[in-house]
């Protein structure tokens, strides 16, 4: 059978664009990730973020990792980055009442995908 | 406190940013603290012009001119965010001068809002349209495995309940010597010949309105009349009898392979239904069937036999012969004469 993605655990789109709105500005204001945003366009950094998390969540969209992997490529991620864009989404899912054990699983899905994006 | 204190107060403490200009934008001679939040440069006695050198201040004054207000945007980016500030100019008079008032407003959350939503719906359109790709390919596989109009049923109720049909045209035909072809051709090119042919009985049927139910090894069965009983069924199915057997004789005078057919017909009723649970497959049962197939047993190569009931409703249609064998004439049967 199927099972409930989290993304319908959490109330579909209604609620998760919250959490796309949040994470979105976390990043922005964060002063060790954030500057990887300076010069990238609003509407395609959103467009980013709301596929980002809603196929984290099991949503209707889908990361391949070859187009994670081309993405990031010539940005020059630490693992330092990567940690905190891991720390403000885990930071962002618990503010908007995602239970424990579901932000484990979601970051355990990003910290498997490190090696696409960490330079 | 006077009139005017009391007004500056009220522009101070609003949450839109308020600039107000003498004349029609010569000198700016008052910002709120949201104003000089978004415009930096927004320092007493500067111009409108010098102040938004995009700006289209021809079009405002024109627009103030004629009583009316003028909207616009403003884009900037702040500590790598894109801001965005609607903006509107109106007028207004204050002592005997006249004022420009600019009103703004952030709008940048609604922008970001309607970028997602866009995003959103791309996603969810996408997938939609995946959703009924997928559909329509589960849709034709079905309409492979049954009629339509019991597809209909099963997709409105789940089920298809087995259904009687008094009167329709039953055809059974089947081919000679397709063990031993079966045997002798490569598997590959086995298969290849019975597509075709089978893919050829279905488009001539088609013309007729005849429906193929079923093929079992090289078994085929169609039936006219099930969903239109007002239709001359045993001419539809005899006229597709006699378009098989020259399809196959026009095809073998070219083809390696020579496919020779035998067919019964038979008028009468049957009853068709879904069987299975898990394995789905669209049967039909009855008289209708089991005349037509021993009306095919008795059948010569490239010959069709019509039982006596269809031969009945055929008083108009197809020209009808004795049998070729001694058998089926005795048995009651006509032989459709291909002229």
């Amino acid at each position: 059978m199927n099972q409930k993605t989290l993304y319908e655990k959490y109330g579909g789109f209604a609620q998760i664009n919250r959490i796309v709105m949040a994470f979105y500005d976390g990043l922005l204001d964060s002063d060790e990730v954030g500057p990887y945003f300076d010069d990238v366009d609003m509407k395609r950094l959103i467009d980013h973020q709301t596929k980002f998390v809603a196929a984290l969540m099991g949503g209707p969209a889908e990361f391949g990792d070859d187009h994670l992997r081309r993405a990031h490529a010539s940005l020059g991620i630490t693992d330092a980055h990567f940690d905190e864009m891991k720390a403000i989404l885990g930071g962002t899912l618990a503010d908007h009442g995602v239970a424990a054990e579901d932000v484990a699983t979601v970051l355990a899905a990003i910290e498997s995908r490190r090696g696409l994006v960490v330079a | 406190m006077a009139i005017e204190a009391i007004n500056e107060q009220l522009l101070r403490a609003v949450g839109v940013g308020v600039a107000l200009f003498d004349g029609e934008g010569q000198t700016l001679s008052f910002r709120n603290d949201v104003f000089e939040s978004w415009f930096e440069e927004a320092e007493p006695g500067i111009s409108l012009p010098a102040l938004f050198p995009t700006l289209d201040v021809e079009a405002v004054r024109a627009a103030l001119a004629e009583g009316r207000r003028y909207a616009t945007e403003t884009t900037f980016r702040k500590k790598r965010r894109t801001i965005v500030i609607a903006q509107t100019f109106s007028r207004a008079i204050i002592g005997d001068e006249p004022v420009l008032v600019l009103e703004c407003q952030n709008i940048s959350r609604i922008r970001e809002l309607e970028s997602m939503i866009e995003s959103y719906s791309n996603m969810v359109e996408r997938n939609t349209r995946e959703i009924q790709r997928e559909k329509e390919q589960v849709e034709k596989l079905l309409l492979n495995i049954m009629p339509r109009a019991a597809y209909e049923e099963y997709k409105s109720f789940g089920v298809v309940a087995p259904q009687k049909y008094e009167a329709v045209t039953v055809m059974v035909l089947d081919f000679i010597d397709f063990a031993a072809a079966s045997q002798r051709l490569a598997p590959a090119s086995f298969v290849g010949e019975l597509n075709e042919l089978y893919s050829a009985f279905d488009r001539i049927g088609e013309q007729f309105a005849c429906e193929r139910i079923k093929t079992t090894g090289d078994t085929y069965l169609c039936i006219a009349g099930m969903h239109d009983p007002g239709m001359d069924h045993a001419a539809a199915v005899a006229n597709a009898a006699i378009r098989f057997i020259r399809y196959l004789e026009r095809r073998n005078a070219n083809a390696e392979t020579a496919w020779r057919c035998r067919i019964g017909i038979a008028t009468g009723p049957v009853v068709g239904s879904v069987v299975g649970v898990q394995k789905y497959v669209y049967d039909v049962f009855g008289p209708a069937v089991n005349e037509a197939a021993a009306a095919r047993d008795r059948a010569a190569a490239m010959e069709a036999l019509v039982t006596g009931a269809a031969a009945a409703l055929l008083a108009e249609g197809p020209a009808l012969t004795a049998p070729s064998g001694a058998g089926a004439a005795a048995a009651g049967l006509r032989a459709l004469s291909a002229v």
